[in-house]
């Protein structure tokens, strides 16, 4: 499985995206879970705060009554004020109940009807109360003490205060399971959402983790390729030096050899030559004195003698030159290149001005396109090339038209491009390769040439690290294009 | 021994380059004897040791062919340019090679005239003619001159 992946990439992406969304629904939850559990809480406390409410109203009522009793049978004044107290803390009491159940109907109802027993209870009382401190009526408030209603009303009062409480309790004990289960719920939703934080920061982690160590994996490899590709690189370059080498050995060896029994056919037809004269002689003598002596084939040979051997020289004469030109192709690849800052512009503009005569013969003109690109490389190869690629388009120009080369350069990247461009007659594109062959020759031959040039030419383009290719029809004028390395670097060609 | 005549020692291996060398040196119209050698082994042998050879006996002239089967040229030149004896004897340098460097380093070992075997035979006939002017001209020196 490779890290790298573009599926990979995505399934990881869509995974972090689901935990996160996975975390956020868990934390929404335990929120919830948080305040489900808080409100439970709460309507625990309220069932506690009513009951407490409750009690406190139950005893109010039984001090008060207890007052009471206490005032009727001793008329003591602590008695009385401690009547009086309670009475005036009940209707707070009360109110606190009803205040606190408002929210359930079924304990409304009771409320009222405990709000109505203490109130007859509470009137009752003050009734009591009010006839017990005029003294002559203490036994009237004694009597209708023991007749009264309170007895009832208090015992009324308890039973539905105490029916309110086993409701309350029963509330409670509702409200705290209540409260459990959302404290359960919480818990269980905390820990999911632990487990989730848990499991996505593994996960990242794990991704994490995973990326590193790929990351150091491919560093790793690209290290290694970079190292073996140095390698090759720099094993390639000497095999193609030696090869380099080797070739030009060959035809330096392959020339001189060559010229050496050529310097025999040469030197022997010569001789021949010479022998040509005493023995033309020879036979104008023995055909003006003794015809019979001379047979055709003599005659013959007399005049065949001349032609055999002009073929001959002529021939000698055609190999030394095919010789030669391979010798300077040799000598030209052995050369060290020296690089040098060249401008392009004042090159050109020096071999338009050195061509100038020709130009002027042959009614035509050169630009030279400004700016050049500056270029770092041989200056006596480029000049050579140059200056060859401008004879040639003043060589084979169209007789149809004015003659007109225009020399272009640009930069494109590490490379320098230059077109030499001419109206001239053109190539066939079947033969845009073969022109570069050395001794190959393209078109009408209507020229003197071996068919060297542009041989030449490739030879010293290849050597600067470049290349040249043709763009071109047959009628069309042609396009050279020179691509060399801006910066001639002599550690990789040699 | 400032009599003697001079010895043409020509070292070739090609015959038919000895032969054209040798009809122009006649032509020329210098009668030296001319001794051939086609290798260098062979030469070397003459040269140093050989009773009738330059070390030993008398003034001589060589021509040198710089392609040899069996050794270069320049090796010969060096030897004979580090033999005490030897050295003044003038050796001409004949061969197809053009090339500046290896005449330059003819010159520099010691060679008294490079001459370029051309394939045009008028101007190769002539460059033999101009060698026998050559020889006309010198008087070998006498061993332990200057």
């Amino acid at each position: 499985m490779t890290l790298t992946g573009r599926g990979f990439r995505r399934a990881v992406l869509g995974a972090m995206l689901v935990g996160f969304v996975l975390l956020l629904t868990a934390g929404g939850a335990a929120l919830l879970a948080a305040r489900e559990s808080q409100v439970r809480s709460s309507w625990v406390v309220h069932t506690f705060e009513v009951e407490r409410a409750l009690d406190r109203l139950t005893i109010l009522t039984e001090q008060l009554e207890t007052a009471r009793r206490g005032y009727l049978l001793w008329h003591h004044d602590t008695a009385l004020s401690n009547y009086r107290a309670r009475s005036h803390d009940i209707p707070a009491a009360l109110d606190e109940i009803t205040r606190l159940t408002r929210d359930n109907p079924e304990q409304r109802v009771r409320v009222a009807a405990i709000a109505r027993l203490v109130e007859s209870h509470r009137r009752s009382v003050q009734q009591t109360v009010e006839r017990a401190e005029s003294a002559n009526l203490a036994v009237r408030a004694m009597a209708d003490f023991s007749v009264d209603e309170s007895f009832f009303s208090m015992r009324s009062l308890r039973t539905t205060i105490g029916a309110m409480k086993r409701a309350e309790e029963a509330l409670l004990a509702e409200r705290t399971a209540a409260e459990d289960r959302a404290g359960l719920v919480l818990n269980v939703v905390l820990s999911v959402t632990g487990a989730l934080v848990l499991l996505v920061i593994g996960g990242a982690l794990w991704v994490v983790l995973r990326y590193t160590a790929d990351l150091d994996r491919s560093q790793d490899e690209l290290r290694r390729l970079n190292t073996g590709l140095e390698e090759a690189v720099a094993a390639r370059t000497a095999e193609l030096s030696r090869a380099n080498e080797e070739i030009q050995r060959f035809a330096y060896i392959v020339s001189h050899d060559l010229r050496s029994p050529l310097v025999n056919v040469m030197g022997f037809t010569a001789e021949l030559e010479a022998t040509i004269a005493p023995l033309t002689e020879l036979i104008d003598r023995a055909d003006a004195e003794a015809p019979a002596l001379v047979s055709r084939e003599a005659r013959g040979a007399k005049a065949d003698l001349p032609e055999a051997i002009g073929f001959i020289r002529a021939s000698t004469q055609k190999m030394d030159r095919l010789i030669n030109a391979i010798l300077r192709l040799s000598r030209e690849g052995r050369r060290t290149l020296s690089p040098a800052s060249i401008d392009l512009a004042a090159l050109t503009a020096a071999i338009r001005d050195s061509v100038q005569h020709r130009l002027g013969e042959v009614g035509g003109a050169i630009d030279v396109a400004q700016p050049m690109p500056p270029l770092v490389s041989d200056r006596l190869a480029i000049e050579q090339i140059l200056s060859n690629l401008i004879e040639n388009a003043i060589k084979y120009r169209d007789p149809a038209r004015p003659l007109h080369v225009a020399v272009s350069g640009r930069r494109e990247g590490e490379r320098v491009i230059v077109d030499v461009a001419d109206n001239g007659r053109g190539i066939a594109p079947a033969d845009h390769e073969r022109i570069f062959e050395l001794f190959r020759r393209a078109g009408v031959q209507d020229q003197p040439g071996e068919g060297l040039g542009l041989a030449h030419v490739r030879a010293l383009a290849y050597r600067l690290g470049g290349v040249i290719t043709c763009i071109s029809s047959l009628g069309q004028g042609a396009t050279f294009r020179l691509s060399l390395p801006a910066v001639l670097d002599t550690e990789g060609v040699r | 021994m400032s009599e003697h005549s001079v010895n043409i020692i020509m070292i070739e291996d090609d015959e038919g380059h000895a032969r054209l060398i040798e009809k122009n040196i006649r032509r020329a119209g210098i009668a030296n004897a001319i001794r051939h050698f086609v290798d260098g082994t062979k030469a070397l042998a003459h040269l140093f040791d050989d009773p009738d050879g330059p070390a030993r006996n008398g003034p001589a002239l060589i021509l040198l062919d710089l392609n040899l089967p069996d050794m270069s040229g320049i090796d010969i030149l060096a030897k004979i340019k580090a033999d005490a004896k030897l050295r003044r004897t003038p050796v001409v340098v004949l061969t197809t090679t053009d090339d500046k460097q290896e005449i330059q380093r003819c010159y520099d070992l010691g060679a008294n005239v490079y001459i370029t075997k051309p394939v045009n035979y008028e101007s190769f006939a002539k460059a033999i003619q101009q060698l026998g002017l050559f020889l006309s001209v010198i008087q070998v020196p006498e061993v332990g001159e200057g």
